[in-house]
């Protein structure tokens, strides 16, 4: 035992939980592929399955959201964040039992909240449809997960904090008091009128922003400096963007109301913030780029670094794209068109996903001692790639078609303007098919590590019936 | 940044100004907007007399908004009508006028929506559809236009061998364009009343109706637009009778209905005693069940708008039962017409042939709810 390193100690102590949490977030993220398989062909052939009330179009498309998001994000962000967390405190991951329990309730809150909308109970707030019967138990066990790592920080051995632990926590804090703001102010003290609009599209767009953005950030200071063996280039820029994703990005979501009835001044500050956020983006664009350019040929042969690394171009590319669609005369075309699925999925699959599956696959080999297959791996990348790149692009031009044409009053509306945009359901229906293959590599590779064989008890205990 | 407790004040103070201007300066900005008259007075004060708008949704309609969030209408449909220098929503023919923050005060689920494949509903009860209409488009979406992409919703409603008037009939497209008969429940009627429910055909002291010159030649669909629900273009002889049925309605003495006095004069019933007329299903719903009961009375169980009243309703009329045929087609026209309410007028032939098939029935013998609902087949 003396000859463990003092990772290693911290690595084994944060083994059950992260296999827990990992494992979870793999079923949940199979859920959302076949959700989103369902809703992209339903939108090619609207009859496909139309007698199932609860399999209905409303209804499976807000699944796949929540599911990607709470199921997927959730449990994938608690997994990579107290690992992270343990590492940089130098401190053992503490109440493994309490963690778990937590997992659990927290997991299944979203089953039934999923069971919920698919059963007709949906709230109709955005990114809060689950029934507000689970909120309570989402926000304790939240709460106790939190906890935790804030214990973990609070022990840890060097006092000077580093970018990654700035970004986790905060994104770990600001959760909760934006699920109690939301929560107060649809369901508990029920805002009038568009009140409820603004408070939950706030909410919903913030999640993205103040929630899976910074753990994905985070997790990328902290892995490009791991993996390369060097520290982050002009470093001293880092803290500027963090203060200024915290001050801005609550402040730029609100965009998407533009010509709508709320005062103008909501949409108005939503786009200055929005060009505002070129600073932040910026800032992580320069630091993680020109570091991983410094070594380019070590980004490409390690595996973990390359879905990083694609994910930190994704973060780049779509927050400036974010920026151009904000500006009122694009937003006038791109308003209310599947851009908002390109947004989405580019924030969600794009950025945030690759870079924790990047964060998985450097993780896993040195919390279980296994090694992934190499080219299971890359697999996984290549098909990744690929669906999500097609699935963008599908949801960029098909949105751009949407907006032009919707644009045109003379034109019909289904049967000119949908009907044009109809081709490009047809590509994101292949595109999901691509990107469920591929995460169900993901998940196998995952499983087959953290289960390397699930029937050995089984085996053993036979042996010991016979002997 | 190394100091936990500072660093947590910190960000939650960044999030905290944000919270401050979108949550708590908004609903102090314009939380607390009332309905208001068309049109304000020099002095800012509502004319006296003045309808008031927007105007509250009936009880039956405010459930089909609850039907409308739970179906996820709103992944697909918008229900807001931008100002004109931000889109195109004004020139498809989608509304009169932008629309306003008072628009939705009165909503309980403000469902403004953030994706269009679908068109927008904001004025949908004004673009002069029948329920039938919105029947059809509702059971099967493809069935009055092939291009949709819109989901059928086949399981609002049930398939009938032997339609009835109140019955729906579908060309449904996977049976080849066939003709079937469908049965709405009670759901598909409540969603029909609150998409009928669904318009801003009102102008507001903030916002007007954009001018009608700027829109010449942009207006193509001219059959969607708006079209105004004035209560005074109602047809002559349709105002006769409400007007005679509300006499019947409210007369307390010999040959009057006194309906008044259980059902109230704002025909919103007394809770847990006797059940609302105004946006109620039945009172909406099929004409021959109401004209039973205004010749026969009803007692026992009823679920009205899904609550469940347990009481006597002797047969209406001074003495009781004594209703004549055009008495019972006005007041039913009028309970019809008032109070929100919106549905067909009710003819005293109608009446008379309903009484002709009760022609062996007891005088007096009152109905029963489960008598008046056909059986589920």
């Amino acid at each position: 035992m003396s000859e463990e390193s003092p990772d290693q100690i911290i690595d084994r102590s944060a083994k059950y939980v992260f296999s827990f949490f990992l494992s979870s977030a793999g079923l949940w993220l199979l859920a959302a592929a076949l959700f989103a398989y369902l809703a992209a062909a339903k939108l090619t052939d609207p009859y496909f399955l139309s007698t199932c009330e609860f399999l209905t179009y409303g209804k499976i498309k807000v699944a796949q959201a929540n599911a990607f998001v709470y199921g997927w994000g959730g449990n994938a962000i608690f997994a990579v964040s107290l690992w992270i967390l343990a590492r940089l405190s130098q401190a053992e991951v503490r109440g493994s039992v309490f963690l778990i329990f937590a997992g659990v309730i927290w997991n299944l809150a979203i089953t039934f909240g999923l069971l919920g909308i698919l059963d007709g109970h949906m709230s109709g707030h955005e990114m809060l449809e689950m029934p507000s019967e689970v909120w309570p138990a989402m926000l304790v066990s939240y709460l106790i997960i939190t906890f935790l790592a804030l214990v973990i920080h609070r022990s840890r051995q060097i006092k000077e904090t580093i970018a990654p632990q700035w970004f986790i926590l905060s994104a770990l804090l600001w959760f909760p008091a934006l699920f109690l703001i939301a929560w107060n102010g649809l369901e508990l003290n029920p805002s009038r009128g568009t009140l409820q609009t603004v408070l939950s599209m706030w909410y919903g767009q913030s999640l993205i922003w103040l929630w899976l953005t910074p753990v994905a950030l985070g997790a990328a200071y902290y892995l490009i400096p791991a993996v390369l063996g060097r520290t982050i280039d002009k470093y001293y820029l880092a803290v500027f963007g963090f203060w200024c994703i915290a001050a801005l990005a609550p402040w730029s979501v609100l965009h998407h109301l533009e010509g709508g009835p709320v005062p103008m001044w909501i949409p108005a500050i939503g786009t200055v913030m929005s060009i505002a956020m070129v600073f932040p983006i910026a800032v992580a664009s320069t630091n993680f780029h020109s570091t991983a350019f410094l070594d380019i040929g070590k980004v490409w042969s390690s595996l973990p670094l390359r879905f990083v690394i694609f994910g930190t171009l994704s973060y780049t590319v779509s927050s400036y794209i974010g920026v151009v669609f904000s500006l009122p005369a694009v937003a006038k075309i791109t308003q209310f068109t599947i851009i908002n699925e390109f947004h989405f999925n580019q924030r969600v699959y794009g950025f945030f996903s690759m870079i924790i599956f990047g964060a998985v696959y450097f993780a896993l080999p040195r919390i279980t001692g296994r090694e992934i297959p190499k080219a299971a791996k890359s697999f996984h990348f290549w098909t990744s790639t690929f669906g999500v790149l097609l699935l963008l692009l599908a949801y960029l031009l098909g949105g751009l078609t949407h907006g032009v044409l919707a644009g045109q009053p003379t034109l019909p509306w289904s049967s000119s303007v949908i009907q044009s945009v109809q081709p490009y359901f047809l590509i994101t229906k292949i595109a999901f098919v691509i990107l469920a293959f591929s995460q169900f590599v993901f998940v196998i590779n995952v499983w087959r590590v953290i289960f390397p064989n699930p029937f050995s008890c089984c085996f053993s205990n036979k042996k010991e019936a016979s002997a | 940044m190394n100091n936990l407790a500072k660093f947590i004040l910190g960000i939650f103070i960044t999030l905290g100004i944000a919270w401050l201007a979108f949550v708590v300066g908004a609903r102090s900005q314009y939380g607390d907007l009332q309905p208001t008259a068309e049109s304000l007075e020099d002095d800012g004060s509502v004319p006296v007399d003045s309808d008031l708008f927007p105007i509250a949704f009936s009880g039956i309609a405010k459930q089909g908004a609850e039907e409308y969030a739970a179906l996820g209408c709103v992944t697909c449909h918008t229900q807001q009508v931008r100002r004109v220098e931000a889109g195109y929503d004004v020139d498809r023919g989608w509304g009169l006028r932008p629309s306003a923050p008072r628009d939705y005060v009165l909503q309980d689920h403000v469902l403004l929506g953030n994706s269009r494949i679908g068109p927008d509903l904001t004025n949908l009860g004004s673009r002069g559809h029948t329920n039938e209409w919105m029947h059809q488009h509702l059971y099967e979406p493809q069935s009055i236009d092939s291009s949709s992409l819109c989901p059928p919703s086949p399981f609002l409603y049930q398939e009938v061998d032997e339609p009835v008037h109140s019955d729906i009939e579908v060309s449904s497209k996977p049976t080849g364009g066939n003709t079937l008969y469908v049965r709405p429940s009670v759901r598909a009627n409540r969603l029909v009343a609150y998409l009928q429910a669904l318009k801003q055909d009102y102008e507001l002291p903030e916002v007007s109706f954009v001018d009608e010159e700027m829109e010449e030649g942009t207006l193509v669909e001219t059959t969607q637009g708006p079209v105004a629900a004035d209560l005074s273009s109602a047809p002559t002889w349709l105002q006769a009778q409400i007007d005679a049925g509300k006499e019947v309605y409210m007369k307390a003495a010999s040959g009057g209905g006194m309906c008044f006095t259980c059902h109230q004069t704002n025909g919103q019933g007394l809770a847990g005693q006797f059940p609302p007329l105004a946006g109620s299903d039945w009172v909406l719903g099929d004409k021959s069940r109401l004209i039973k009961i205004s010749m026969y009375g009803l007692m026992g169980e009823i679920e009205v708008n899904g609550i469940k009243y347990n009481n006597v309703m002797a047969p209406p009329g001074i003495p009781p039962g004594s209703l004549t045929d055009d008495q019972i087609a006005n007041v039913l026209t009028y309970i019809r017409n008032d109070w929100g309410n919106s549905a067909s007028a009710v003819s005293a032939e109608e009446v008379a042939t309903v009484r002709a098939s009760l022609k062996g029935r007891a005088p007096m013998q009152m109905f029963t709810a489960p008598e008046l609902i056909p059986p589920v087949q």
